[in-house]
């Protein structure tokens, strides 16, 4: 049975929830689902914005004929081909065999890359191409590396809707609710959202700032971006998060703690560090357990804290495996202008805390406080005294704007 | 082909060889004793008209050839390195420039009396942070009307003090590299000219080397010597025939160790005969012939080559490396010849031995000369490997440069400006220890350097010590040369590190050494009369004055009478140092996220590191994905 709703004038969403996929691109996991949206526009043309993940594509097709309602489908945009949203094209071309495929070069190769039959059913458009569907005129702006190279948005002045692709996604099924103002975001879906972007989109902030520079200048009413819900209210409120994610400006004074412990001890230096980091007055503080925290969760946090506290075991001479593997995609999506606390375990010879600080130096704009905490195996009084320098030194780095 | 000299050439060695050994070899003991700058014998050598050998008559010159010069270097250097170099430095460095990129004027003006012995010349490229790689060059010229302005410094530089004109290199253009370098003709006596430390070298004493240091120098922009941006091409070319000179050098100490030794051996008796005579001696003299007869082809082919218009940089440096290596090797075996005897001061040997071994080092280490003979083998090596990534931090790391300079006040009000911000970092100056406490358990220091005069100007540091409560230290010529305080209270890498909180320098430059000693100093207080001696860029604080002004005021404004004891040190914090955004602009591609960071360059493609995105080819493409240079945006 169809599921479809009204998103304003003559547009409807029509795309559907999943609650079984455990990993989102095989990599991130999602005990929320995710929603995978896509929109129909019924104007004197009928034309559908992008499709679904093959996994709902049931659901999907009776929403689309639900609102067609017995018209055939004149065009389908193509905003972005990543296969959660073009997987049913080739569904849509056997159902509405006189439909025309509106994209760009790049995603009409990508089509024949992954073997669509779309041959003389394309029409290619680029940069600030407009398209007229009767009392609706669309406008085509590219968004390169947003966070693939062929992605565009599509915006009708007319109603200001923008469809912002994969921007303004996150991960959560809607589960009945569509619009931002149905669910309270800042308190259920903000972590979401954050981690959705920064693990996926994080990397290309000077390509998502050069996308907010051209929105800046719409008259934007709606976002409906392929995941998650469609933003109608408070539009400033999610393109100010964007603004300081792709800036890589922190959204809060805070420290992330990240600790790497086999047996306990750096663990209960982490714990240490905390409470020491509570006496001066740093509460706003979280700790993570690099070994049973899915690494998306620990670069959603790098990008909201203000600072970070790297805390490593030494392993084969190295750094832990888990922690290792936090670095490199700390600098895989382009981490920086963060200040980093280090402390570092090693029972014979302990080399992470250099390891860490010189893979740091590595990346841009991070400033390692030069207080380092070194045990050997377990934390004795005199390390104690320099947790203690670490703790206020850290206070002290929160004061310092790194953003410049 | 004799590889013979011309009879003129051989009358012209007698006559230089005569003048060496009846004018310089009685006095050079004592020139290498008292580090003793040979005035006289430089008058003397001018009336031979020995000071411009290799120069047209026309420009006051000798109007002889490039090999006469290197005759003349090497029978000086046959008697004293130290009276040879000063010849070479002269001839080919701080004369030859002029004559090859200078106008008619500048010629007239500087060249002739260069060229007659009446003027002394010098050449400065060699800075702290630029030896073999001139790119490094920090001394910088600003055009500001008809004037350059010239500030920073040189080390090392031969005849610098007594050189009347000097060849300066300093950078035009920033941050590209030697490309921005110019060469200007700098006067002694200039309005901000002043020099530095005489170095206490090992050898060559009878040439006076010295820092010069340019503090906002007036140079007439008519002084340029060629274009802007011409400097490196001006210096290595000049270089190249200085290699010459340095050449000959290296072979007159070889030769006349050679000599002395040969002698030597044939009067000292052991078993029974002379030591020439023992087999292992004989050898000895034999390869050491050899290796000179071999030296001397080259370094005359070189000069040669030169006076015939033909490319000589290759064979010059040639040239210079062997010959300087195999001085080297024939000092050593001389002095090993002469025993015991030859290890003793005042024998010529000695002497020999100290001087030979600059050598392989100046005007182009030996190193740099394998680089410059490999590249003319080879070609051109790719620059890939090191990326010139040059860090903008001071020596002693992130610092206040809170520097308080005449327009900030009187001094007393500078001075309480100072002791207003220190008391706000935490200093306590009712407490104080020992000014005799060691240098690495004090947790205050007040140090003197050069600045501070004759020795009676040290009661003024003492005084000051005692009113911060502080230990009293020097900087390594204070200490080692003038011998004001004792060797192990000089501050530096090679002596004494401070791990204390206060660290007050009073004239004191800021030798990359002493930086180096002071870096973990929690607070850095520098005063210095030179507002451009490195030490402000390394200090939290500072005042520009002279000594005898700003001490007893500043030592008026902290005395509070008798200190108490200091409480166990704690270290005073210092600001944390911020890692700072990338030197050049990045640019990422709309195609795949690429990242072009200029640094790096793109080696795969000849782009070498530092090419900054705008000077990419225009048909440069994204390596990863094939996009055209107008499909990258600014990171």
């Amino acid at each position: 049975m169809y599921c479809y709703r009204k998103v304003t004038d003559d547009y409807y969403w029509v795309g559907a929830n999943d609650h079984r996929l455990s990993l989102f691109e095989n990599i991130y996991p999602i005990p929320r689902g995710i929603s995978y949206n896509s929109y129909v526009l019924l104007d004197k043309k009928t034309v559908l914005f992008d499709t679904v993940d093959w996994a709902v594509s049931k659901q999907f097709i009776e929403n689309v004929k639900a609102v067609l309602n017995g018209r055939d489908l004149d065009y389908m945009v193509i905003n972005h081909m990543e296969p959660d949203h073009c997987a049913n094209i080739e569904e849509i071309l056997l159902r509405f065999p006189n439909v025309k495929i509106i994209s760009t070069e790049k995603a009409i190769l990508f089509m024949h890359q992954f073997g669509f039959p779309i041959d003389g059913k394309t029409q290619i458009v680029k940069e600030g191409d407009t398209m007229n569907f009767g009392k609706h005129t669309v406008t085509f702006v590219s968004a390169p590396m947003v966070h693939w190279p062929e992605a565009m948005v599509t915006f009708d002045a007319k109603s200001g809707v923008l469809f912002s692709a994969d921007a303004f996604g996150t991960f959560g099924a809607l589960d009945g609710k569509l619009f931002n103002d149905e669910v309270n975001f800042d308190r259920d879906w903000l972590d979401d959202a954050r981690r959705y972007y920064t693990n996926i989109v994080g990397k290309y902030g000077p390509h998502v700032q050069s996308l907010l520079k051209k929105a800046g200048g719409l008259d934007i009413k709606y976002i409906c971006p392929l995941h998650g819900p469609v933003w109608r209210s408070n539009l400033a409120y999610f393109l100010d998060k964007y603004d300081k994610w792709s800036s890589y400006t922190p959204e809060e004074k805070g420290v992330m703690i990240a600790y790497a412990s086999m047996y306990g001890d750096t663990e209960s230096a982490a714990q240490i560090l905390a409470a020491k980091l509570a006496e001066i007055g740093v509460t706003n503080t979280v700790l993570h357990d690099v070994s049973n925290t899915d690494v998306s969760y620990l670069i959603s946090d790098t990008f909201k804290y203000s600072n970070i506290v790297l805390a490593s075991v030494t392993y084969n001479l190295g750094i832990y495996p888990p922690m290792l593997d936090f670095l490199n995609d700390m600098k895989a999506l382009n981490v920086q202008k963060r200040a980093v606390g280090i402390i570092e375990n090693g029972s014979w010879a302990c080399t992470s805390g250099t390891l860490m600080r010189k893979f740091l130096d590595d990346m841009k704009q991070m400033t390692v406080l030069d207080e380092q905490v070194t045990m050997a195996s377990a934390l004795n009084e005199s390390a104690l005294n320099d947790v203690d320098a670490l703790a206020g030194r850290i206070k002290e780095s929160m004061e310092l704007d790194l953003t410049k | 082909m004799m590889y013979k000299l011309t009879p003129a050439q051989e009358d012209f060695r007698l006559k230089v060889r005569e003048f060496a050994e009846s004018e310089v070899k009685p006095i050079a003991f004592m020139l290498d004793q008292e580090n003793k700058f040979p005035d006289e014998i430089m008058a003397k050598m001018k009336k031979l008209g020995l000071m411009g050998i290799p120069y047209d008559k026309k420009y006051g010159g000798a109007g002889l050839d490039t090999l006469s010069y290197a005759i003349a270097v090497e029978e000086l250097s046959r008697i004293d390195g130290g009276t040879g170099v000063i010849l070479s430095a002269h001839t080919s460095l701080g004369t030859w420039p002029i004559l090859k990129y200078g106008n008619e004027k500048q010629k007239e003006k500087y060249l002739k009396p260069l060229a007659a012995g009446e003027k002394l010349g010098a050449f400065g490229l060699t800075e702290p942070n630029a030896g073999s790689d001139a790119g490094g060059t920090e001394t910088t010229a600003v055009l500001e009307g008809d004037h350059y302005i010239l500030n920073g410094g040189k080390i090392f530089i031969t005849n610098g003090g007594k050189a009347d004109t000097y060849i300066i290199f300093a950078v035009t253009t920033p941050d590209i590299g030697t490309k921005g370098i110019s060469a200007f003709i700098v006067e002694n006596g200039w309005d901000g000219f002043t020099f530095g430390d005489h170095y206490d070298k090992m050898g060559i004493r009878s040439s006076q080397t010295s820092e010069l240091i340019f503090n906002d120098v007036k140079v007439p922009k008519e002084n340029l010597l060629g274009k802007e941006g011409e400097g490196f091409k001006i210096a290595m070319s000049t270089l190249d025939g200085g290699r010459i000179g340095i050449a000959s050098q290296a072979l007159g100490i070889a030769q006349g160790a050679y000599e002395q030794a040969l002698e030597y051996s044939k009067e000292r008796i052991q078993f029974g005969k002379p030591i020439c005579q023992q087999q292992i001696i004989a050898f000895k003299l034999a390869d050491m012939a050899t290796k000179l007869r071999a030296a001397r082809f080259l370094v005359y082919s070189a000069a040669e080559l030169k006076d015939n218009h033909e490319n000589y940089s290759c064979e010059a440096a040639m040239a210079k490396q062997y010959t300087s290596d195999v001085c080297l090797e024939i000092v050593n075996d001389a002095l090993q010849i002469f025993g015991g005897n030859g290890y003793l001061k005042g024998m010529e040997i000695e002497r020999a031995y100290r001087d030979a071994k600059i050598c392989t080092i100046y005007e182009g280490t030996n190193e740099i000369q394998r680089v410059v003979i490999a590249s003319h083998i080879i070609g051109k090596m790719p620059k890939n490997e090191a990326t010139v990534k040059r860090s903008h931090m001071p020596i002693t790391g992130v610092r206040k440069k809170m520097i308080l300079k005449d327009k900030d006040g009187t001094i007393e009000e500078r001075v309480n400006k100072l002791v207003e911000a220190l008391k706000g970092d935490g200093y306590d100056f009712s407490v104080g220890i020992d000014i005799n406490t060691p240098i690495i358990d004090a947790e205050r220091v007040v140090s003197a350097g050069k600045g501070i005069g004759s020795k009676e100007n040290m009661k003024l540091i003492e005084d000051l010590a005692k009113a911060v409560g502080a230990a009293v230290g020097s900087s390594r010529p204070v200490a080692e040369t003038l011998k004001y305080v004792p060797l192990n209270r000089y501050v530096g890498m090679s002596g004494q590190k401070f791990r204390g909180n206060l660290y007050i320098a009073c004239g004191i430059s800021g030798a990359i050494q002493h930086l180096k000693g002071i870096k973990e100093a929690s607070t850095i207080v520098a005063i210095n009369n030179n507002p451009n001696a490195k030490i402000f860029k390394n200090a939290d604080y500072g005042i520009v004055g002279d000594l005898k002004d700003v001490l007893p005021v500043l030592t008026a404004a902290l005395d509070n009478g008798p200190k108490k004891p200091a409480p166990p040190m704690k270290k005073i914090k210092r600001a944390i140092p911020v890692k700072e955004a990338p030197r050049f602009k990045h640019y990422v591609c709309d195609g795949c996220g690429y990242e072009y960071d200029p640094e790096i360059g793109d080696p795969d493609n000849e782009i070498y590191p530092v090419t900054v995105f705008d000077n990419l080819p225009e048909d440069w493409v994204c390596p990863e994905c094939g996009e055209g240079k107008d499909q990258f945006i600014e990171s």
